[in-house]
């Protein structure tokens, strides 16, 4: 093959590979068909296979986003940083923080004071609000990451924010934290 | 030449008639802005007649002698020109500042662009309980000029009805305001005209202009709490939404769902359109909205809820009658 | 040459315009006086009324507020300018949480009670025996949810005693009332929805046999309430709404509001859109103040819900108000809306302090009360008329109080528009001073201010209701005011209208403040110091270092052993400190409604605590 060819091919390859982190699918996964998470006892979820379809994805981060302000969420955690509800943007993880833990957290709401979503989001919204929440503490590429808020903002995006993860660093800590 | 006449004439009447035509003759500036096109469509038609002519007669009467033969001739052409197009100008400032210069005797309408609905506001100043919110109409009453402030949430949108005046953007972070006074009675369809994203060609609605009486009864039929649920279905649906999802995001006076993100629903069957212009208000398209928002609208900001039968039978049959 | 002569001329020019505006800026810098710390001379003229003192014996403490005039002055004069240098902690007690400690202890006889903040603990602290040993623990066990729909940290601001009760409030809104010597439960009646969003964080009053207690949640679109319990059996007498229909506000004949703007039908209604009003705020989370002789009560209603204003066009009665009612039926005698149709979240709730002092060379039954706006208000208490409005804190936001028609003048330049960071708003939502009470001293005639000096950065958003999250709509962001001191301690002349003197303090103050006969004021820093300031003159005397942060009021009392004590917890937290009791992260400038910005130090400068501190002279 002449070489213009060949780096055409590979230049498509690449971005081909970008594509899945940009697709945007607006019904979202899942189909309602698929069941919800039920578990309600604080113990390891089983894994799910969504989480990596929303995580991976900017347009869900983005869209969670959206919901992370519509569903009143900076009320309690601000942008992340607490304030009534903890932050979200630290190490610090009260009842997990894999994709399948914050969905719980959001879904069926939590013993010290989270409200549960449940029955008032439907699931791909809790899905794409729990990608969001955690694109809030880097475990989500920056790639994925929404640069800007929907409206003005008097804080940073989250892009620009320190990358390197934070522990609220106060002795005397009481509670158990749950990586 | 003649031939041509009729078809000039057919393609200015084009834009005259129907729900969503400039020059259709809805509003005072609208009818302005015809008066000032009928100006320069006629002061237009006559020059091009006199430059053909004058071509014609150059070609047929061709003549030695040069520049010096029709230098006076020039010199009166240019002037001629001159004149006219100060003239156009002048005429063109003048309808400018006569738009602008409406009178505002105290009704303001609030309106504020969504991705891709529009919010819109009734305030009665010093009466703030008379506040009226509704989503994707305007009722507007003849003869009587209003202030539209416009705002937006997200990105650029404008507002244009095409029948009534000209447009004026929505830019967030500014309030802009536009005075338009409507002059026939009539329903109009007005469109958003700033490209916003996805669903911009889906971001319409209806503009009902009506006498003040009809208009003040409408008001004040607004201002009323949703209707409550009648029949074993709707009161079905009545708990779904005043409970579940739909209460999140919608509002609906008078119940529990209190939501102010979405278009409010409190009298949403009273509506000529679903979506913003998306569909007509009817059952049909009121079941494929709600069974799937994605596929009517793709990309809007009302996710998929994933209603079984009964309860799609259960929420349309409710907000059918919310009228 | 002729550019020469050009060039030095423009810079001259330059060099004029420069000095000119440098003048022009240091004297049009904003409304604060300040003077130098030097004693303070002036006659005594305001004192606080006779009848409101709290029936019982002196020495102790059974109220929050001291009396029922809410002075916070104590008679006992052991403790003097001379010998408060010499004060050292007699004994310390730790409740075992760590949120913030808001509490007033409370003394009775030789029993200590105090109350911590969720779980609600009440312990009841025997003072005969060395080291205070505990002398019986009640835990209420309040609803673990009502965390998190607590704005401002999950704290509690004390209990009232009366009678051989103690009356106390958990975070979820249960009322009850314990026997102040055995501990156990008399009576508990429920008076808040937590699902709502609705908790409640005040000291309840017990006056005239019934307890008052008002809710908390202007933050999550609650309808603010008053609630008065009967003091025997705890069923509810009265409940006096802050919005809505006349007839839920205990609005009847009776009522005279001293302005037109409070005049009219309904305005709880009619001053909203739509049923705004059922979400509206105007809770009562703050201070109560009791007139005995006029048998009335006075007490200011929260901010509106939601924050954003654009929301809500309206006056929307009646939050943002002091109202003046009947203790006996709850009917209400006058009202004035300090901050109609607010636009910062600047509550009225602060405390009303009563006084009998001289107003233009006549002798009136006043209300002298540091506002959120930043103003110090002298109120006619018989009428509800502002006799004076003058600031005491840097204001940008207003530019005055018009007296005439009582109504608060916004600023346009700094009023939140939405899709626009507008910048410089002060004060910030926090006010001038925020709930942590002043005191007064009637033999110097002042009013120590423990207050604030931030101002803000304020973007609106579009809110939305959902019932048990937050109803907000605004994103801010805190800072230091003019000066770069985030604290102020401010001694107040109320007849002269002026500052006496100022104490700036690098950390906003969040604690209250105690007078005494010694002329000696107690407050604490953010920090963990807790100070005695010489009444007069404002000068340090002495200071201490406690373990955490202080946002308590300090107290004072006689102990058994005929010594003076002071006591204050020491335990960061409330609002302003939820950054630290929380463990929430400093990195989001728009965290805690605003206010991590502010205080980005504070993790440094404090660690969580919860303490009780007693100090004596020694023996």
């Amino acid at each position: 093959m002449p070489s213009p060819c060949r780096a055409s091919l590979l230049i498509v390859a690449l971005l081909a590979g970008g594509c899945d982190q940009m697709r945007n699918d607006p019904r979202g996964h899942p189909l309602p068909e698929t069941p919800p998470l039920v578990s309600t006892v604080l113990s390891p979820v089983r894994a799910d296979p969504r989480a990596a379809d929303y995580q991976n994805n900017a347009f869900q981060v983005s869209n969670g986003q959206l919901y992370y302000h519509w569903m009143n969420c900076t009320g309690c955690h601000s942008e992340g940083g607490g304030g009534i509800g903890p932050s979200l943007m630290d190490v610090n993880w009260r009842y997990g923080s894999t994709m399948e833990d914050v969905v719980q957290s959001i879904s069926n709401g939590r013993p010290n004071g989270m409200p549960a979503f449940g029955g008032k989001m439907t699931a791909a919204q809790i899905w794409q609000t729990a990608a969001y929440v955690r694109s809030l503490s880097q475990h989500v590429p920056q790639s994925i990451r929404s640069g800007r808020s929907e409206g003005l903002s008097v804080g940073e995006p989250s892009t620009l924010r320190d990358p390197h993860p934070y522990r609220a660093v106060t002795p005397k800590q009481d509670e158990a934290t749950v990586k | 030449m003649r031939r041509l006449a009729p078809l000039v004439a057919l393609l200015a009447l084009g834009g005259c008639h129907g729900q969503q035509a400039v020059l259709g003759g809805g509003g005072r500036d609208d009818a302005l802005f015809g008066g000032l096109w009928q100006i320069f469509l006629i002061v237009t038609i006559v020059f091009y007649l006199v430059v053909l002519a004058g071509l014609t007669w150059a070609v047929l009467r061709r003549r030695e002698g040069g520049e010096a033969v029709v230098r006076t001739t020039f010199y009166i052409w240019v002037g001629v020109v001159s004149l006219t197009l100060v003239g156009l100008s002048i005429a063109s400032w003048l309808v400018d500042r006569t738009m602008n210069r409406a009178a505002h005797t105290g009704l303001t309408v609030e309106i504020t662009a969504h991705q891709w609905w529009w919010d819109v506001r009734y305030i009665s100043p010093g009466h703030p309980d008379q506040t009226l919110r509704t989503s994707n109409e305007l009722h507007l009453p003849v003869g009587v000029p209003v202030q539209v402030i416009l705002n937006s949430a997200d990105v650029i949108h404008s507002f244009w009805i095409p029948n009534i005046s000209g447009k004026q953007d929505l830019i967030p972070g500014r309030n802009n305001d536009i005075v338009i006074t409507p002059t026939r009675v009539g329903i109009y369809r007005s469109q958003c005209a700033e490209y916003c994203g996805l669903q911009h060609a889906h971001m319409a609605f209806d503009v009902t202009i009506e006498p003040l009486a009809t208009f003040q009864q409408w008001w004040g039929d607004g201002l009323l709490p949703a209707r409550a649920p009648a029949t074993p279905e709707q009161k079905a649906g009545y708990a779904y939404v005043t409970t579940r999802e739909c209460a999140t995001c919608h509002n609906i006076s008078g119940t529990p769902a209190t939501g102010k993100v979405a278009p409010d629903l409190t009298h949403f069957a009273s509506r000529a359109t679903i979506g913003a212009g998306t569909f007509p208000m009817n059952r049909g398209h009121l079941y494929a909205w709600l069974a799937d928002p994605q596929r009517a609208k793709p990309g809007n900001k009302m996710p998929e809820i994933g209603l079984e039968p009964d309860q799609l039978h259960a929420v349309a049959a409710y907000l059918e009658s919310l009228k | 040459m002729a550019r020469n002569r050009l060039a030095w001329g423009l810079l001259a020019a330059l060099v004029i315009i420069v000095a000119v505006a440098a003048v022009i800026a240091i004297i049009g810098r904003g409304d604060r006086a300040t003077q130098p710390l030097t004693a303070y001379t002036a006659p005594a003229l305001a004192k606080m009324p006779a009848a409101a003192s709290v029936p019982g014996v002196p020495g102790e403490w059974h109220i929050p507020a001291g009396d029922y005039a809410s002075t916070r002055y104590s008679d006992l004069s052991q403790i003097t300018t001379q010998n408060v240098g010499q004060l050292k902690p007699a004994f310390t007690f730790d409740t075992g949480f760590l949120k913030g400690h808001e509490a007033a202890p409370l003394i009775v006889g030789s029993t200590m009670y105090l109350i911590t903040p969720y779980p609600n603990v009440v312990y009841a602290l025997d003072l005969t025996k060395p080291g205070a040993a505990v002398k019986w623990r009640f835990d209420p066990k309040p609803d673990p949810k009502s965390q998190g729909v607590a704005c401002c940290d999950v704290v509690s601001r004390g209990m009232s005693y009366d009678n051989g009760r103690l009356f106390m409030v958990t975070l979820d809104g249960q009322v009850i009332a314990l026997d102040a010597n055995s501990g156990a439960q008399v009576w508990r009646t429920p008076i808040a929805d937590i699902s709502k969003g609705e908790t409640v964080t005040m000291a309840p009053l017990v006056a005239a046999g019934k307890v008052l207690v008002g809710d908390a949640g202007g933050e999550f679109g609650v309808r603010g309430s008053l609630t008065a319990l009967d003091e025997g059996s705890g069923k509810i007498v009265w409940r006096a709404y802050s919005t809505g229909p006349d007839k839920d506000v205990l609005i009847g004949p009776n009522f005279h509001p001293y302005y037109a703007q409070d005049r009219g039908k309904d305005l709880g209604v009619t001053s909203w859109p739509g049923e705004a009003w059922k979400q509206g705020g105007g809770t009562v989370w703050g201070w109560i103040s009791y007139d005995p002789e006029l048998r009335t009560i006075y007490y200011g209603t929260s901010n509106p819900g939601p924050w954003n204003p654009e929301q809500r066009p309206g006056d929307n009665k009646w939050t943002a108000g002091v109202f003046a009612r009947d203790i006996d039926t709850g009917q209400a005698k006058w009202f004035y809306q300090s901050n109609p149709h607010d636009l910062y979240d600047h509550d009225d709730i602060n405390e009303l302090i009563l006084l009998d002092m001289p107003v233009d060379g006549k002798m009136r039954k006043v209300i002298v009360h540091p506002g959120r706006t930043g103003y110090m208000y002298v109120l006619d208490r018989l009428t509800g008329q502002v006799l004076s409005a003058d600031p005491y804190s840097y204001i940008t936001a207003y530019t005055g109080v018009d007296l005439k028609t009582g109504r608060l003048q916004h600023n346009p330049a700094k009023e939140p528009v939405s899709g626009r960071v507008v910048r410089g708003i002060c004060p910030a939502p926090p006010g001038g001073k925020d709930w942590n009470p002043s005191a007064f001293s009637p033999r110097t005639g002042l009013v120590y201010v423990p207050h604030l000096n931030l101002c803000n950065d304020n973007a609106l958003s579009q809110p939305n209701y959902i019932p048990g999250t937050a109803y907000l709509g605004v994103e801010a962001k805190m800072y230091a005011g003019p000066g770069g001191n985030r604290g102020v301690l401010t001694a107040w002349d109320p007849v002269r209208r002026k500052a006496a003197f100022e104490i700036k303090e690098d950390l906003p103050l969040w604690s209250g403040a105690l007078a005494t006969a010694g002329d000696v004021v107690f407050y604490g820093t953010l920090d963990g110091w807790f100070k005695a300031i010489d009444a007069r003159s404002g000068k340090l005397l002495w200071k201490f270092k406690t373990e955490s942060g202080i946002v308590g009021q300090p107290v004072t009392y006689r102990g058994p052993d005929g010594r003076q004590y002071v006591a204050i917890f020491s335990g960061v937290g409330g609002w302003v400190g939820g950054l630290v009791s929380n463990g929430f992260d400093h990195r989001d400038p728009t965290g805690g409604l605003g206010i991590f910005n502010a205080v980005q130090d504070l993790p440094k400068k404090s660690p969580r605590g919860g303490r009780l501190y007693a100090f004596a002279l020694p023996r």
